[in-house]
């Protein structure tokens, strides 16, 4: 088919061509950038937990009431929630997944300038790897023995063996067997000893900026002051968690003098984690949609107004023996060459826009697959647009020459 | 004459429908989106006590250190010192209020131990706090002079907290706990929409303070003290450790922390202003405000105007949707041209018959007026649909921390904005209909009518 007379059809409504292209180039600039920065927030969605996060709940109470004996209550709340019915395990933990933000260094040797490393440390008694579902990956798991308990003024003493995740021996060791090596927790001090490894789970959003989500420590001991209360992680039966939780509280508020800060399945913690990117992303999302609808719309009233303005050369390409595939082959072609040029530009948007976020968050939201997908459905949407008009134009009655007008 | 004009546009209407309402549609779906922002960017830029928001002053003085950093805008100068607080508060200036205000929180709980405790987050302030911000009172008022110089344990408590607590019945007179803490209730407030809360420089928007005491209970009982402390070098380290404790050093100290209020009649403006000039170089003479002397003192309007002016969030947002709005009525030019252009041939048979251009815009221009109009009415339920998504948005983001009543004035659609919309609509189509009417004008009469 030739294409000459397109690019003359073209040339003779200026007018046209260019609001079609820059619509198309905004359209393009807004709706890939945002799909950019929603698939990159997406993708981290769909990041593994490692942990049965949906039949997990956290527990976070708080006394107000000095007077009462947290040690106390931390054994009596366990004894208490064990008891209930579809209660696998239960433990304490400072820390919980998905929102554990209290990262620190640490270190391989005890020297001033000794290289850092991100992570976590859990404080937790050895019932978190039941809970968690983590497995043993290579030494021994840590036992009841390893636990120190006991409140922070009063005890003194801290444990000074740990486990620690697959991510963080494969970031602190490579191949070498991170089992018997030692670590520092701060720097030139509190070493303590890897017994074993286990595998990875989600820490919180300040290591996830990292791309370091996995990086995770568990240290057997469970203290608790004033200020520092510990948490509870509680693994029930699968789907029953929901159904659960109501019940899970009032036992908790069967100890006087305290609040429950927090109380959610994991499934929402980790849900919380990703909001704030998420929901702006989401929102754009949807503006570039609808922006996407409307230019389809302005495609499709374009195409008509450009059949009305051409029924005649139309009925004269049919007298003359064009097929109707003919006529919807050139409209088609014709969209085609203005998506393109609309398009190719809209990249340049697109480019521009992403570099200034990524600039912004210091993150790459790039993705040449993404942005070229966006592309093709761009495409495909202008083509559905001109379809309904350039079928109305190919059903024009070739007769219609005869009529002169 | 217009009634045969306006029956030749709605039969126009009605020749094409789905383009009609195509036009229709793009229109409504960009002004739909505009008009939403517009909105958001309305509500959340109204500035709070709008009757006198001009002689409402936020006071900040230079207490810091020679070696401090130069400031510019009052936005990026420290708050007050508790002693400079006190001091000012000391201050009589007939028809002068001031009152103070610092963030705190607490566990709310009642003897009925089927109630479930409460954490709320609350302001510490004083008795003129209620005379001067105006805040609903549901039952009883605030406390007075009196009972705050004895740091009396008065509290008085938001209608959420009242609703939680005690059910919502008057509770005025009856105890509630902050922790272990006994106080008695004063006062509940009613719903209390700020645009902006504005009191503690935090500027956060749906999240309304649960409770309010006075400070100098607040004080004597060492209540948590939620606040940015720009201390002196020397109590630099231990700046962290005055949120709960050493709250002897603090109040004796050159830390800066509470946000400081004063309303001002007009006539008193510049008495005020020379009244602080003069406290200052006073304390100059004690060894204190080592610098040059810098005061801040600042209205609602000014500040507003300046917070609104940096929401980069909502001035993005603002950008592209007038560009969408833009991109929307090129469509719309678009679609109409299609629709008027397969008029030509009866525009230039009427020409030719004699009708004037005159008649010819006219009849259209009424055409275009009721597109407008269909489009802005479309647009404004576009628009409520597009403010209650962006709603339900931030209470989802929010993790369901804010509540819809009190994110829903933030969102409402009210009279002037709507009337903007219809107006905006309309004229937006008129000028978008310039070019399709032109063109089919100047068909030359009878030039489509050869040979028919």
């Amino acid at each position: 088919m030739d294409i000459k007379p397109i690019f003359l059809s073209l040339k003779q409504n200026k007018f046209m061509t260019i609001l079609m292209i820059v619509q198309i180039a905004f359209t393009m600039g807004v709706l890939s950038s945002s799909v950019l920065v929603a698939t990159d927030t997406l993708r981290e969605w769909g990041m593994d937990s490692g942990i049965p996060h949906e039949d997990i709940i956290r527990i976070s109470p708080e006394f107000f009431d000095e007077n009462q004996d947290i040690g106390q209550a931390l054994v009596k709340d366990i004894e208490r929630v064990k008891q209930m019915a579809n209660v696998i395990n239960v433990a304490p933990s400072n820390a919980v997944p998905f929102t554990a933000e209290n990262m620190i260094n640490v270190y391989l040797t005890a020297e001033e300038d000794a290289q850092e490393y991100k992570t976590v440390v859990f404080h937790s008694d050895e019932n978190i790897f039941d809970v968690l579902q983590l497995s043993l990956i290579d030494g021994r798991m840590l036992t009841a023995s390893d636990v120190i308990r006991g409140e922070e003024g009063t005890t003194p003493e801290n444990a000074s063996q740990v486990m620690i995740s697959q991510a963080m021996a494969t970031a602190l060791f490579g191949e070498q067997a991170a089992v018997g090596q030692t670590i520092w927790l701060a720097k030139s001090s509190d070493p303590v000893q890897v017994v074993g490894t286990y595998s990875n789970f989600m820490t919180g959003e300040r290591l996830n900026g990292r791309g370091k989500s996995y990086q995770s420590i568990i240290r057997p001991q469970v203290k608790w002051s004033q200020a520092r209360q510990p948490n509870y992680l509680i693994r029930v039966e699968q789907g029953k968690a929901t159904a659960m939780l109501e019940d899970i509280i009032d036992v908790f508020y069967l100890e006087r003098g305290r609040y429950i800060n927090s109380s959610e399945l994991l499934k929402r913690t980790q849900k919380r984690m990703y909001d704030g990117r998420g929901s702006r992303a989401l929102t754009m999302l949807v503006i570039s949609v609808i922006l996407l609808i409307i230019t389809g719309l302005g495609m499709t009233g374009l195409t008509a107004f450009q059949v009305t303005q051409k029924s005649k050369q139309i009925g004269t390409r049919r007298a003359l023996g064009a097929k109707k595939s003919d006529i919807m082959r050139y409209f088609l072609t014709e969209n085609s060459i203005i998506t393109i040029i609309g398009l190719l530009i809209g990249v340049l948007v697109t480019l521009t826009i992403t570099f200034e976020l990524s600039e912004q968050a210091s993150q790459n939201f790039m993705n040449l697959s993404v942005l070229l997908l966006t592309g093709l459905v761009m495409w495909l949407v202008n083509i559905l647009a001109v379809w309904f008009p350039a079928k109305r134009a190919a059903n024009i009655d070739p007769a219609i020459v005869t009529r002169s007008s | 004459m217009f009634n045969y004009n306006l029956q030749l546009a709605l039969k126009s209407l009605k020749d094409r429908p789905a383009l009609t309402f195509l036009t229709i549609l793009t229109i409504a779906i960009g002004l739909g989106l505009y008009t939403t922002i517009k909105t958001m960017s309305y509500q959340g830029g109204q500035v709070p006590l709008a009757h006198k928001s001009k002689n409402i002053f936020l006071v900040q003085m230079d207490n810091r250190e020679i070696t401090a950093e130069e400031v510019t805008h009052q936005s990026r100068l420290v708050d007050t010192t508790y002693k400079d607080t006190l001091n000012l508060l000391a201050m009589e200036l007939p028809g002068v209020e001031q009152t103070l205000n610092w963030y705190t929180y607490g566990i709310l709980n009642v003897e009925d131990e089927n109630i479930n405790p409460v954490r709320a987050t609350a302001s510490v302030t004083s008795s003129n706090f209620f005379t001067m911000f105006e805040p609903p009172f549901l039952y009883g008022n605030g406390w007075d002079k009196a009972t705050e110089n004895n740091a009396e344990g008065v509290i008085v408590i938001s209608k959420l907290m009242n609703d939680k607590l005690f059910g919502g019945r008057n509770s005025v007179g009856e105890n509630v706990r902050i922790g272990t803490n006994v106080l008695q209730i004063i006062g509940v407030l009613d719903v209390w929409h700020l645009s902006r809360k504005f009191y503690d420089r935090g500027f956060s928007s749906g999240r309304p303070d649960n409770f309010f005491i006075p400070y100098t209970y607040a004080i004597a009982n060492e209540l948590p003290r939620i606040a940015g402390f720009d201390c002196w070098q020397a109590d630099a380290d231990i700046a962290r450790s005055f949120r709960n404790e050493n709250t002897q050093r603090l109040l004796n100290s050159e830390c800066a922390w509470v946000t400081f209020w004063a309303e001002i009649p007009d006539e008193q403006i510049e008495n005020y202003q020379q009244q602080l000039n003069n406290y200052i170089e006073g304390q100059k003479a004690l060894g204190r405000f080592p610098r040059e002397i810098l005061t801040y003192v600042t209205n609602l309007d000014d500040q507003f105007s300046y917070i609104n002016g940096r929401n980069d969030f909502m001035n993005v947002f603002s950008i592209i949707s007038t560009l969408f709005f833009a991109v929307c009525l090129l469509n719309a030019v678009g679609i109409m041209l299609a629709k008027f252009m397969r008029r030509t041939k009866e525009v230039s048979l009427r020409r030719a018959l004699g009708a004037k251009k005159k008649t010819i815009i006219a009849q259209h221009i009424i055409e275009v007026v009721i597109i407008g109009f269909l489009g802005g009415l479309l647009g404004i339920f576009v628009a409520y649909l597009g403010l209650q998504g962006m709603m339900n948005i931030q209470i989802y983001s929010s993790d369901y921390t804010r509540r819809l009543e009190d994110l829903q004035p933030l969102f409402a659609l009210d009279f002037t904005m709507i009337a903007k919309a219809f107006i905006t609509g309309i004229s937006c189509t008129l000028i978008a209909s310039i070019y399709p009417i032109w063109r089919l004008c100047n068909t030359p009469p009878a030039s489509q009518l050869k040979s028919q």
